[in-house]
């Protein structure tokens, strides 16, 4: 019985640990989500293709092409954070971890098309 | 059944969206019930029930929401151009700017998240504040009797904005003006807006809002309409024709309207608002003695555009109009009633092989009818007849050389029924002959040295003036001694 209850509570742990892990994991993609809804589908679309009427006329990038998506990183987050072109600096607003998010969330955006 | 079902669905998703408070859920169940009961006795309510309900759905759904200001420059951290082709002339971005209701921003905010018992809270941390300093010179062909011609004035106006970002969905374009004719300030073009664009409908983009302004097409996001239409600029002391449709600007800041609208797909545009007489300035209460124009219940104002984007080309084409019954010089009795239907078209084309200019090409035809009863029975008659109906056609062509200059032809036409009390004679701004017939083109070339400083020349010619084209206000004056050239110096920061 002794020995019963430690190890039951380490299981209790994992799996709390376990149940916690994808739930923050699927907040943070949550977070980045509304981050891009609210900064970046007014010009490169809800896909990120750049597709909608702003993003036409600016010649937005496609945020999930092979020319956005096999830069660094850190590139990325300099052209949001600094701006770049006609992309406004988003370094103001927006933290350096929402930031982080953000290109995380531009990484999995192929996958979603 | 299927309807029961159908509305306890929706009243489900309406309640987990936090959409209604507790007590307007509480009556909306027992409405539900009431619903479902009449709904299992009598098929034939479905007919009605289904309207009501998915106009409830749009009002719930519907929470309470340019001239070119710089303090949407410094909110956005966007150049005047990503906006404006050249002020005020928008841009697809700053169309979807406006649509979304003035509150895009890349600058730094006082934010506080919602959590708990908590509200949010969004604060621009630069006040949305901008002015625009016009100063111009005015000559006609023949001056206006008794006057000196050449008329130079600083300022001609001087506008104060509030324009940006009140809070994550409520924006602001709100005007004062000082006009140097009046020598005093005065309220403006205003429209403020909560915009949404977070939703979809039928797996589409979906945007909707919700407009208070004081001006009928204010709220509009192309540049064929009349209150950002060519010419954009104007002489306050050169003479204009007298005949103008009602929603040309004949309520300009003397109405207040609330509104609503919607954007599906970035294709379909729908919106309406109805309007009241505010005469601000005036008496309050409205006694209505001091106007011609006293809207009698609400004037409905709708629009529908449809537009589509490519990478080089925007096109718009859409209709728009209004309807209002009137008291001139009072808020009881018999009433005019106007109604306005109008078209319109704007396209534009940016050029490639030029270095990314801009032709843009805008139009709008405007009939309106009318049935003036009271104006016909005022103790002095006003009108001479009871049914009118008047044309106006407006056309332009203009190519921005890329941000820096643009040059503008534009034609305009007049026409309707005469009517020797409704257009009367008058030295220089009457008619001899009843007749509302003006047309005539305005060409334009303005320069922008840089994207907040505006250097333009106007000239506009008339080839009919108020129904002729010579002594066509019985004192000798032709149509082409209005002919004028208009200069113009606007400052804005």
């Amino acid at each position: 019985m002794r020995r019963f209850i430690p190890g039951a509570a380490v299981m209790a742990a994992a799996i709390c640990l376990a149940a916690l892990a994808p739930s923050s994991a699927a907040a943070a993609e949550n977070d980045a989500a509304k981050t891009y809804a609210k900064n970046c589908v007014l010009c490169h679309a809800v896909d990120g293709s750049g597709s909608s009427p702003s993003g036409k006329a600016l010649k937005a990038k496609d945020l999930a092409s092979s020319e956005v998506q096999k830069k660094p990183d850190e590139d990325l987050i300099e052209v949001v954070t600094k701006g770049k072109g006609k992309m406004p600096a988003f370094g103001k607003k927006i933290s350096p971890e929402e930031i982080k998010g953000l290109v995380a969330y531009i990484r999995a955006l192929p996958n979603k098309k | 059944m299927r309807l029961c079902s159908g509305i306890i669905e929706l009243s489900g998703v309406l309640g987990k969206r936090g959409i209604q408070t507790d007590v307007a859920g509480r009556r909306g169940n027992r409405m539900q019930d009431e619903i479902c009961r009449y709904a299992r006795s009598a098929k034939s309510l479905i007919k009605l029930v289904i309207p009501v309900m998915l106009s409830v759905c749009l009002l719930v759904a519907f929470k309470p929401e340019a001239r070119a200001v710089p303090s949407y420059s410094r909110q956005t951290g966007l150049p005047c151009a990503t906006c404006h082709f050249a002020p005020p002339e928008l841009t697809p971005f700053g169309r979807k700017f406006k649509l979304d209701g003035y509150v895009f921003t890349t600058k730094a905010q006082v934010t506080d998240d919602k959590k708990d018992h908590n509200s949010a809270l969004r604060l621009l941390e630069v006040f949305p504040l901008s002015v625009v300093f016009d100063t111009s010179y005015t000559a006609t062909k023949s001056p206006q009797p008794g006057t000196q011609n050449g008329n130079f004035q600083l300022p001609q106006d001087v506008s104060l904005f509030l324009a940006g970002a009140w809070g994550s969905h409520v924006g602001s374009f709100a005007q004062v003006t000082y006009t140097g004719v009046t020598n005093h300030f005065s309220w403006d073009n205003t429209d403020v807006r909560y915009g949404n664009s977070e939703r979809k409908l039928w797996g589409k983009p979906f945007t909707y809002g919700v407009t208070f302004n004081n001006n009928p097409t204010v709220e509009d996001l192309w540049n064929s309409t009349p209150a950002w239409g060519f010419p954009f600029t104007a002489s306050n002391v050169s003479p204009t024709p007298m005949a103008k449709a009602l929603i040309n600007g004949a309520l300009g800041q003397d109405v207040a309207g609330l509104g609503g609208y919607t954007m599906w797909n970035e294709h379909l545009y729908v919106g309406g608002t109805v309007y009241r007489s505010q005469h601000i300035g005036g008496a309050q209460p409205n006694p209505g003695t001091g106007s011609g124009l006293n809207i009698r219940g609400f004037a409905p104002y709708w629009r529908v555009a449809w537009q589509t984007t490519t990478k080089n080309n925007s096109l718009e084409v859409g209709t728009y109009g209004i309807h209002a019954k009137t008291s001139p010089f009072a808020v009881t009795g018999p009433t005019d009633s106007r109604t306005d239907w109008a078209l319109d078209f704007q396209y534009d084309r940016t050029i490639p092989q030029f270095k990314n200019d801009v032709l843009s090409f805008r139009g709008t035809y405007i009939r309106e009818n009318s049935t003036l009863n009271a104006t016909f029975g005022l103790p002095t008659p006003a009108a001479s007849q009871l049914r009118h109906h008047l044309n106006t056609a407006q056309a332009n062509a203009e190519y921005h050389f890329g941000t820096k200059f643009s040059g503008t032809v534009g034609l305009f036409s007049v026409t309707g029924t005469p009517d020797i009390l409704l257009y009367a004679a008058n030295p220089v701004t009457g008619s001899a002959n009843g007749d509302p017939r003006s047309n005539g083109y305005i060409l334009n070339f303005s320069w922008w040295p840089e994207q907040n400083i505006d250097l333009a020349v106007q000239y506009t010619g008339y080839w009919r003036f108020n129904g002729a084209q010579t002594n066509y206000d019985g004192a000798g004056r032709n149509a082409s001694s209005n002919n004028a050239v208009f200069l113009l110096g606007r400052f804005v920061f």
